[in-house]
């Protein structure tokens, strides 16, 4: 019989300092716990990243156990009974994963390229606003220095040499995957969502409603519309409920969808 | 005539074409589309330096990355994935999103970080394969470029050191395998009767796992257990690698053992050999074609045992 968790806690970045990736990571996590009807309290710090186990932000904390990353969060409510992929057989579960494993290899990857790596984004808009907690001279050394860590990772995976149209393109293809594999079905796996949903709502909801320099990857996503419908799904299912200022809206920084 | 198309490689060993993963995964997707390539190793060459690998070279035009080189392909009308739905080719996507992101790094792992199969196996194997005084720089490199792959995906801040991530990356790794095993289920391909670039890339990646003699390896223990994974392999080298002269430069050797009867020595003694193994070697050579040398030797003083090993090299 599961046991009803205790409130958990979900620390993310403040919305002045929080960037796309992290955003749409933060935005997956909070998907999957409405959809376990889980209760939780979304909490802004600016040294989230610090205070995270793995330096990834989001993180819950639940009691005295902390846990990050949608991943591990996931196993975690699973090993306390609540879980969202029982009903998939094997093979179903293998697809899961992969999909899960598309989202993260591409969307995720080309939102840090996007933030990090193309000049204009970073130094309009990722380093001014991951260091705008700190004064000077600290801004000015994290910002570069999470701008270094970035682009060594992707020099590591053979991202580097891209230019951001191939970038794109890869966005393109992804969400092109994610368009065929959901077909008209309301959720990836028919009728009940699970954590993939959660994940690709995260994703996509957020590159759609953040404004950048420019909207070409908004542009890319907005021509699969069974995709926008989707995400309009998700959000009115789980998010619509919330207050003014409801977390949904507290990290669009553009229109919502609704 | 269309102008050839060359592929440069690392050699094969172990019973594969190539031992590396890209290139394998170029060669098995050429040889499902029909596409004819000129393989030319680069072992023993200063590429295994300075070059990328693979690489495939047409007309004064270089392509790199096994995804690249297949797209190319696929524009020259060698295409594998023609009869794949559309869903089809979502899934392909996402699975090898899935190879990437949790089997390579084990993979990376257990060939150049773990300090014994490293020591035995993989150093030595590329150090041989490379020019004088390469053979000293070749593998350090790889191994420093695969050790900070690792860290820089797998690793987790603030304790950058590989022994907090191995748990991990191997857990992660079997549960990959244990995955492709669940789709693959009976089948000799994943999709369907034909071959397709997402066997290519399964057989890439699991391919030298399930061939290299590794002195410790977990995951090849794990591999072991997954029999339709290694089965799909054999399948897929058997089907589309077996010797076809021509089309390999791969050098082969056979090594045959055999127990010699009084009944046998006698007669070949009668005929006036010093002792079976040159008997051995004259049957032989009367009997195959297009082999490079043969060498039979004795093992016993009473020339009970004899082994024969024929090294043969198919022309290019």
């Amino acid at each position: 019989m599961c046991k009803c968790m205790s409130v958990c806690c979900l620390f993310v970045f403040s919305e002045d300092q929080i960037l796309l990736s992290d955003c749409a990571s933060s935005l997956a996590v909070q998907a999957y716990l409405r959809m376990c009807n889980l209760p939780v309290h979304v909490s802004c710090r600016s040294n989230a990243e610090y205070m995270s186990p793995s330096g990834k932000v989001p993180f819950v904390h639940v009691g005295n156990q902390v846990v990050s990353e949608l991943g591990p969060i996931v196993q975690f409510t699973k090993a306390k009974g609540h879980s969202l992929s029982d009903g998939l057989d094997d093979v179903q579960r293998a697809e899961m994963k992969a999909y899960m494993e598309l989202v993260n290899n591409m969307l995720l990857t080309a939102e840090l390229y996007i933030q990090w790596c193309d000049d204009t984004t970073a130094t309009e808009i990722s380093r001014p606003r991951y260091s705008s907690p700190y004064s000077w001279p600290l801004n000015q050394i994290l910002a570069y220095q999470k701008q270094w860590e970035v682009r060594r990772k992707m020099n590591a995976i053979g991202w580097a040499g891209k230019s951001l149209e191939q970038v794109y393109e890869d966005v393109s293809q992804c969400c092109q995957a994610l368009s065929q594999r959901l077909g008209t079905q309301p959720y990836f796996f028919n009728k009940q969502p699970t954590e993939l949903d959660a994940l690709v709502f995260g994703h996509l909801f957020t590159i759609l409603t953040t404004r950048l320099t420019s909207d070409e990857l908004g542009e890319k996503i907005k021509s699969y519309s069974n995709l926008l419908a989707f995400c309009r799904r998700i959000e009115q299912s789980y998010f619509e409920d919330s207050q003014a200022g409801s977390s949904s809206r507290g990290y669009s920084k553009g229109p919502s969808l609704f | 005539m269309a102008a050839t198309m060359e592929l440069r490689c690392w050699g094969g060993d172990w019973g594969l074409p190539s031992v590396h993963t890209e290139s394998l995964i170029v060669l098995a997707y050429a040889k499902f589309s029909g596409a004819t390539i000129t393989v030319t190793p680069i072992d023993w060459t200063w590429k295994t330096l300075t070059g990328t690998v693979p690489e495939l070279v047409y007309q004064g035009s270089t392509i790199t990355e096994p995804a690249q080189i297949l797209n190319f392909l696929r524009k020259q009308r060698f295409n594998a994935d023609y009869e794949l739905s559309a869903r089809q080719g979502a899934d392909t996507m996402a699975y090898i999103a899935l190879l990437e992101e949790k089997l390579r790094p084990a993979l990376l792992h257990t060939f150049w970080v773990d300090a014994e199969n490293y020591a035995n196996l993989t150093r030595p194997w590329f150090a041989s394969r490379s020019p004088f005084p390469l053979n000293f720089l070749v593998p350090g490199r790889h191994a420093n470029t695969a050790l900070s792959r690792i860290l820089l995906t797998k690793g987790e801040s603030p304790l950058h050191t590989i022994t907090e991530v191995e748990g991990k990356i191997y857990s992660e790794a079997k549960e990959c395998l244990n995955l492709l095993s669940h789709r693959l289920g009976m089948a000799y391909y994943f999709f369907g009767n034909t071959p397709c670039s997402l066997d290519a890339f399964v057989f890439g990646f699991v391919a030298p796992l399930h061939k290299a003699s590794l002195p410790s390896s977990p995951l090849q223990s794990h591999l072991r257990q997954l029999d339709n994974l290694q089965r799909f392999c054999d399948h897929i080298l058997n089907a589309h690698f077996s010797s076809h002269p021509g089309e390999t430069s791969a050098l082969r050797r056979v090594c045959v053992s055999l127990y010699i009867d009084d009944c046998f020595r006698s007669r070949v003694l009668g005929k006036g050999y010093k002792d079976p193994a040159g008997f051995l070697i004259e049957r032989v050579s009367e009997n195959l074609v297009n082999f490079r040398s043969c060498k039979a030797f004795s093992k016993h003083r009473t020339y009970n045992f004899c082994q024969v090993v024929i090294c043969s090299r198919s022309n290019t």
